[in-house]
């Protein structure tokens, strides 16, 4: 049957048109990578039990391919250290890494995971959070890690309740300093029922009935050792029930700032004086509560500029039934919640954990991918329009402060049913799209691989600080092409439990060149890059 | 709740900082204590003044105060979380640590509620108020004896202490002395005639004292002052049950079925009622012989309750009658 030429012709032109969707594929398996997540789920429903844990990405061979490191949650259960072999396997090198971190007591359990290198040999060290017990493995550069959690003066208290954490350098002094959430309260033979006495109806605990922490701030003493400013600095809130945190600079004047996303009371911002003291300005900020005023449940965080006016903004996931939230700087100290205006109305009925904004199509925005599951395991029971087990979520930039919800477009490994948590990105196989790996509660994660769209061009910079942190962590970058300026920070502490990539990846979209690169060093230094070619891993050293 | 706020105004006014913000504050505090219905217009104004002052102890104080007025479950933890952010910048602040020790007692938290009020004692030593909640904290714990002698010593510095002899009732009666239970609601409901806590207290001691008569007035007397509380009607049915007048029994049983929680209810506390409800819906109903409405009640308490004893041995009953043949 033959049809008019002319619609040949369009559906010619059609089919040569660049795709802009990008599919995930699910290469776990391929990749090797058969880690398994112990939840220690009991009749008794701790409330970590439901907690799941982080993962991180984390090149500590610095071989240029970023490796992964699984935390895993019961007590007794292994961490799982995988490098990346180059060839889009892994192998599990825990043993020999000496990173499994199964020690502790019964009530041990593993939570969160921060990547930064500490004492500046230029390898990238670790550091595990948890109930009863952090670590801090020092990486010794042969491929091997020891713990130095004594040593550096870390060791937390036996009933502390670490989540998430992340290094960065609040005072910038060269040395990165360490932020550690704390969460409940909570005490093994303090704990009480909750729901309905009935059998099988038995559920977690609302964060309610429990007491918040003070968070700790960490100072790096530069000698392999820590000392906790939390109080000094004015961050040691007993009200903080912390659970996802992001760094960034967020009135760009030089000093990175702290957001908390708290669960169940207000999210906490951290404004950097400059003087090694924070303010919390969150109520002047707004963005503590729902627009209605009321705390919600903070799971996960990230920030980056999603609108392009050069400051960053916020995303915090939510309990199920909350909007997740975007909230934009508008860069006078004041951010506007615009969750549901921007398009995230899908985000209401999941409950979101890990979450990072990321340019997952390389057209020169930022995107947001959120991992979803629910925290009460029977939720059904209670609410049957709930699940457990449930979606993840992807929304592309549209521009203009818009979204659009592409999950079902993105390939048939973002239609599994899933109990979410640590979500962490990193371009594992270096082909210039972002990777994403998610965490699930008592179940094996996944290892999603981008496989691209044919429209955008990228660059990813591996900054190596001299003065400055020798990761450049807190840099501040400024990529000027022919489609626009975005402006960048190098960061990679975000999500829920987790670390990402300590590489800066921009996405360009046609751009054929970048036409100016301005990075602004930690240490106040500034240097420009002229007329970069795109689509390379650029490694930029502090001048 | 038996609350003596107007006390805490006084000496939560005393340690008011001298703050550009202070009009503000002192128009909140007064709205707040005068309970006028314009809590979501305190809380913006407040959370206003902690954007100029985050280190306000006497902001978070009163935000923590409001969110408690609110009540609802989801602020709870705020309030919370605002009282502890007071004390942290001032932990001489005695008055917010007896709201937070409220909040922890309304949140069924006893043993951080005892925390709270011990400290504060160490600071007040004596304080009625503060030995008031301390015995009711006790007697949570099951520790009635101890609750008993600390409610004493509330007397002792302050006679007229209606809260302090209320809970003094409470641990009495938890302690097997009945009648030394009786004669202390009895002084609180006198003097306290508005108060509807102490009528269901002592109507429910009656019962237990097979006072039935007495019952009957007093939970009426509950009843008439305030019909929204469920808990007095089923008690006011469990008397004429026990009196066999079942058509006022199940009068009362369909004035206390609950339309969903009340406010400042949490979902156990509902879950409570209706369990409640539905085991004296099935006594009353093997009273008058209707065994299938009666086995159906029984077995929705069963399913709240597998371990309720009074709901087995009375579904047992059913069972049995209906085998021997006995009428639906």
């Amino acid at each position: 049957m033959s049809g008019p030429r002319w619609l040949v012709a369009i559906a010619l032109v059609l089919s040569q048109a660049p795709d802009t969707s990008v599919r995930f594929v699910d290469v776990t398996a391929k990749a090797k990578i058969d880690f398994a997540h112990q939840s220690g789920a009991t009749p008794d429903k701790y409330m970590i039990e439901t907690f799941g844990s982080g993962v991180a990405w984390i090149d500590y061979d610095n071989d240029g391919f970023p490796d992964l490191y699984f935390v895993n949650g019961a007590p007794g259960s292994s961490n799982a250290l995988y490098h990346n072999n180059h060839d889009g396997t892994f192998t599990d090198v825990t043993a020999h890494a000496g990173v499994a971190d199964n020690g502790g007591g019964k009530h041990a359990y593993k939570t969160g995971v921060a990547v930064g290198d500490f004492d500046n040999d230029g390898f990238l060290d670790l550091f595990v959070t948890g109930y009863g017990g952090n670590v801090l493995y020092r990486n010794n550069g042969d491929g091997t890690f020891t713990d130095v959690t004594a040593k550096a003066g870390l060791a937390s208290g036996p009933t502390e309740w670490s989540t998430s954490a992340g290094f960065f350098d609040f005072d910038r002094d060269g040395r990165l300093d360490l932020f550690v959430l704390n969460y409940l309260d909570f005490r093994f033979d303090d704990n009480p029922y909750c729901g309905l006495r009935k059998e099988g109806y038995r559920m977690y605990c609302h964060p309610t009935q429990f007491d918040g922490t003070t968070d700790r701030l960490f100072h790096n003493n530069g000698n392999g050792t820590f000392t906790d400013v939390s109080r000094k600095a004015g961050i040691a809130n007993p009200a903080g029930k912390g659970l996802g945190v992001t760094f960034c600079d967020f009135d760009r004047d030089g000093n990175t700032d702290i957001y908390v996303a708290n669960d169940t009371v207000r999210n906490f911002l951290y404004h950097n004086n400059g003087d090694g003291t924070f303010t919390d300005v969150a109520y002047r900020a707004g963005v503590g509560f729902d627009p209605n005023g009321k705390p919600r449940a903070g799971m996960g965080t990230d920030c980056a500029d999603v609108d392009g006016n050069g400051y960053p903004d916020l995303v915090v996931t939510n309990f199920s039934e909350e909007l997740d939230a975007l909230f934009l700087n508008r860069g006078d100290g004041m951010f506007e919640e615009v969750s549901d205006r921007a398009g995230l109305a899908s985000s209401f009925i999941p409950l979101g954990f890990g979450a990072k904004m990321f340019d997952v199509d390389n057209d020169g925005d930022l995107d947001i991918m959120i991992t979803n599951g629910h925290v009460i395991d029977n939720v059904k029971l209670y609410q049957p329009h709930l699940a457990y087990a449930q979606k993840d979520l992807l929304y592309e930039n549209l521009g203009g402060g818009r979204f659009k919800d592409v999950s079902r477009e993105s390939g048939p490994a973002l239609q599994v049913d899933r109990i979410g948590r640590g979500l962490a990105v990193a371009d594992f196989d270096n082909d210039g799209n972002l990777d994403v790996v998610i965490t699930s509660v008592g179940q094996r994660p996944v290892l999603l691989r981008n496989t691209g769209a044919r429209a955008g061009n990228w660059i990813m910079i591996r900054a190596k600080g001299k003065k400055s942190n020798s990761f450049g962590l807190g840099a501040t970058v400024t990529i000027e092409t022919s489609e626009g300026r975005q402006v960048r920070e190098i960061n990679n502490v975000a999500s829920y439990l987790s670390s990402n990539d300590v590489r800066l990846h921009v996405g360009l979209g046609p751009a054929k060149i970048v036409q100016r690169i301005e990075i602004r060093w930690p240490s106040g230094a500034r240097q420009v890059l002229t007329n970069v070619p795109v689509n390379q891993i650029l490694v930029v050293e502090e001048p | 709740m038996i609350l003596a706020g107007v006390l805490l105004s006084g000496i939560l006014a005393g340690v008011a900082a001298q703050a550009p913000a202070q009009e503000r504050l002192d128009r909140v505090r007064a709205d707040l204590f005068a309970r006028a219905e314009h809590l979501d217009e305190d809380i913006r104004e407040l959370k206003q003044i902690l954007a100029a002052d985050p280190r306000s102890a006497e902001a978070h104080a009163l935000l923590g105060i409001a969110y408690r007025a609110v009540g609802t479950q989801d602020v709870m933890g705020e309030s919370v979380a605002e009282f502890r952010q007071a004390l942290d910048l001032d932990p001489h602040l005695l008055p917010v640590r007896l709201y937070l020790a409220r909040v922890y007692i309304d949140l069924g938290r006893f043993a951080r509620a005892r925390e709270e009020l011990e400290t504060a004692l160490t600071e007040a030593p004596g304080n009625p108020e503060f030995l008031a909640l301390l015995g009711e904290s006790e007697r949570q714990l099951k520790n009635p004896a101890r609750a008993v002698e600390i409610l004493r010593q509330a007397l002792q510095a302050d006679e007229s202490s209606a809260q302090a002899r209320y809970y003094l009732g409470l641990a009495l009666f938890d302690l097997g002395q009945r009648e030394d239970a009786i004669k202390e609601l009895e002084r609180v409901v006198q003097s306290s005639p508005g108060v509807i806590d102490p009528y269901l207290a002592l109507g429910t001691v009656y019962l237990d004292a097979g006072r039935v008569d007495a019952a009957i007035q007093t939970l009426g007397q509950g009843v008439r002052i305030d019909q929204r509380r469920p808990e007095l009607h089923i008690q006011l049915s469990r008397a004429y049950r026990t009196k066999g007048l079942l058509d006022k029994a199940e009068a009362q049983l369909a004035l206390a079925a609950p339309k969903g929680a009340a406010p400042g209810m949490s979902a156990y506390q509902y879950q409570q009622v209706e369990l409640d409800l539905a085991l004296e819906r099935g006594l009353v109903k093997l009273q008058r012989g209707q065994l299938t409405a009666a086995g159906d009640a029984f077995k929705k308490v069963l399913a709240m309750d597998p371990n309720n004893e009074q709901a087995a041995r009375g579904l047992a009953e059913v069972n049995h009658k209906k085998k021997a043949g006995g009428r639906q």
